[in-house]
């Protein structure tokens, strides 16, 4: 009965429950698009790491972010390829280099030479151009969300880079990175030659594990080996690529706090949405506490109908965010919702939403059944 | 049924000296020194409240008893205390000293969630304004009580159905109390304090908001219920109208009886 009498009471009055509804609603709509968004960003950071194929990354010491390299050398490669459970090794050579723009402007762009008959490093996927564009001679490949930095190139087209010619000869679509410096990927010889690097010097070596072998121990090994490097497996190299722009730039803060914002402006519309409703219907639980329902059964009602609205609310959010993101999310501005940010979020404004309650709470505490027959 | 028995008490009766009608030792309390046979039982109730600064008396030592199955009305000007004492009477409120007692069992100084749980299961209550829960159908308002004490919901609403038939409101038993009339609103009302069948059953000027018939209506109705249940009624009012349905009318004056 007495929920019976929670959801009635709550239906009744459609006004207040759709103006509650829309604050549970907004709260899970913004922190989902909000985080979405946050991952959407951060993740590109580790999205050359990501996509790399690689199970190891072994860079110079103290490497701490992906599109910062420092040179290591070259010939590592084969002490690496010795150890037990190493399937490939292949390096990776990043560079800032520049490219010359049409009408006479510069780009920098961050080169990534990527060794041939390997898919080690090949982070992108061609969707214009023939799949193996990279291995045609001074061959680049580019992303079509950087046309409007790169001033549209078109495949096919000539371009210069660091004051050597070189052909658009693919183009991927959506591998982007932190930076607002566009991902030039080559040849990992033609890469050495354009930027005019040491050729005894490298910028990564990633590692291929063979079948049924032991990440964790093939990285000590290695790092046995190789004490002056640092050796990571993927995940980790990732996770510590996004701390550090999230950390570095404050982020992390600023998404934070605005996501907080979010929660809070919901949690008072809810606990306002509730304590009105409350306030209306003071009279009428006077009269139940007067013939005779109790304290806690009153809060219990409320209770529940916090936990109807919350849980309605957070349907109905969820639904919205889901038709949003697909509607919204695009390369550039990626909308990413982890499945555990769409469970936390929900579980986190369900709770707030309880705590919404508490503010009624006080009210309905301070009914005195005696009003009853005073009014 | 009713006016038989009524029309001529009802004007006879009318406000026996309480204080002599209540003191120990006297004839109706010879038999039961130690434990009363009253249904309820109020000894020197005071009550005052704090306005403007200092201290009134509202009630100043009352001493009220209700036998069983009896129909006693509170009469008296505005503000002598009626609601206050009736609230009193319902553990909806405290006294300042006195003792209330409710089957010979001492009920004052009883906790908040005691108290609840009497109003609950022994006292049923009719209000001037019906203080009917909108959101509920009439069916479902009549059905609190019940569930309350733990029935299941269809069948409290079979049980609170046929009490609607009986008072003639079998067409608005689905119906919300906004779409209902004043005169329907109270009965549904009345259905909701009696359908417990509680011992003791406080109206406070429940004819009040009604026209003349329709308050005839309810106490007809109210008459025959807590007849039928045994129920013993205590009626504040001020409509002379129905005191042909009082088996003993107590009038009040600053907080005390005449
Ligand atoms: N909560 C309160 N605080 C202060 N004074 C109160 C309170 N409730 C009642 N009173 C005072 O107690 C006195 C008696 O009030 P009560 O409501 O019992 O009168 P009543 O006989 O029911 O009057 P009426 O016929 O108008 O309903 C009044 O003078 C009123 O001002
Ligand atoms: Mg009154």
């Amino acid at each position: 009965m007495r929920w019976n009498l929670a959801y009635r009471t709550l239906f009744h009055d459609r006004g207040k429950l759709i103006a509650g509804l829309v604050g549970v609603i907004f709260s899970v709509v913004l922190v989902n698009i909000q985080g979405g968004l946050f991952f959407g960003l951060v993740n590109k950071a580790s999205m050359l790491v990501d996509r790399s194929n690689a199970d190891i990354w072994i860079g110079h010491r103290g490497m701490h972010n992906v599109d910062f390299a420092h040179p290591i050398p070259e010939r590592y490669r084969y002490t690496v390829a010795g150890v037990e459970g190493v399937a490939e090794v292949q390096p990776l050579k990043l560079q800032f280099v520049n490219m010359a723009l049409p009408g006479g402007k510069y780009q920098q762009v961050l080169l990534v030479g990527v060794a041939e008959s390997t898919n080690l490093g090949r982070a992108y996927s061609i969707v214009d151009g023939p799949q193996d564009a990279i291995n045609r001679n001074d061959a680049i490949v580019l992303d079509r969300c950087d046309d409007d930095k790169l001033d549209s190139p078109q495949v096919g087209e000539l371009r210069e880079v660091n004051g050597r010619r070189v052909r658009v000869a693919g183009k991927s679509n959506g591998i982007l990175n932190f930076l607002v410096t566009p991902y030039v990927f080559a040849n990992y010889d033609d890469a050495i030659e354009i930027g005019g690097s040491n050729p005894l010097e490298t910028s990564y070596l990633l590692v291929r594990l063979a079948p049924n072998a032991d990440c964790q121990r093939v990285c000590r090994d290695i790092r046995t080996l190789l004490p002056e490097l640092d050796v990571m497996t993927s995940d980790q190299y990732a996770s510590l690529s996004i701390n550090h722009w999230i950390t570095r730039t404050g982020l992390g803060l600023s998404f934070g706090a605005a996501t907080l914002l979010g929660l809070l402006v919901g949690l008072v519309m809810v606990g306002q949405t509730l304590y009105a409703m409350v306030l209306d219907r003071v009279g009428e639980y006077a009269t139940l506490r007067a013939i005779g329902l109790d304290e806690r059964e009153l809060l219990s009602i409320l209770a529940f109908q916090s936990a109807l609205v919350a849980s309605i609310g957070i349907a109905i959010g969820m639904g919205i965010t889901i038709i949003l993101k697909t509607l919204l999310s695009s390369p550039k501005a990626t909308i990413e919702i982890p499945l555990m940010l769409y469970v936390g979020c929900g579980v986190l404004i369900f709770a707030i939403c309880l705590f919404a309650a508490g503010l009624p709470y006080l009210r309905v505490r301070r009914i005195d059944p005696h009003t009853a027959l005073q009014s | 049924m009713t006016t038989t028995n009524t029309g001529t008490t009802a004007y006879t009766t009318t406000d026996v000296p309480v204080g002599v009608q209540h003191g120990h030792g006297l004839a109706s309390g010879q038999k039961t020194s130690a434990m009363t046979n009253h249904a309820l039982e109020a000894k020197a109730i005071a009550k005052s409240y704090v306005i403007g600064g200092q201290s009134r008396p509202v009630l100043d030592g009352i001493d009220f008893h209700v036998d069983p199955g009896e129909c006693v009305f509170l009469a008296g000007p505005s503000g002598s205390g009626k609601t206050t004492l009736l609230s009193i009477l319902g553990l909806l409120l405290t006294s300042d000293s006195g003792q209330l007692l409710l089957k010979g069992r001492r009920v004052d100084g009883l906790t908040e969630v005691e108290r609840t749980l009497v109003r609950r299961e022994r006292i049923g209550f009719v209000f001037q304004r019906f203080q009917l829960i909108n959101g509920l159908t009439a069916e479902d308002n009549v059905s609190i009580p019940l569930t309350m004490d733990g029935m299941p919901l269809r069948e409290a609403r079979d049980r609170a159905g046929a009490l609607l038939c009986r008072m003639g409101l079998e067409d608005h038993r689905k119906a919300l109390p906004t779409s209902m009339s004043p005169g329907q609103c109270q009965r549904v009302a009345l259905a909701r304090a009696v359908i417990n069948e509680p011992e003791l059953i406080l109206a406070d000027e429940p004819t009040a908001a009604l026209d003349g018939k329709s308050g005839q209506a309810v106490m007809e109705l109210l008459h025959q219920l807590t007849k039928e249940f045994a129920s013993s009624t205590v009626v504040v009012t001020h409509d002379p109208r129905i005191y042909q349905y009082a088996d003993r009318i107590c009038e009040m004056e600053n907080g005390k009886f005449k």
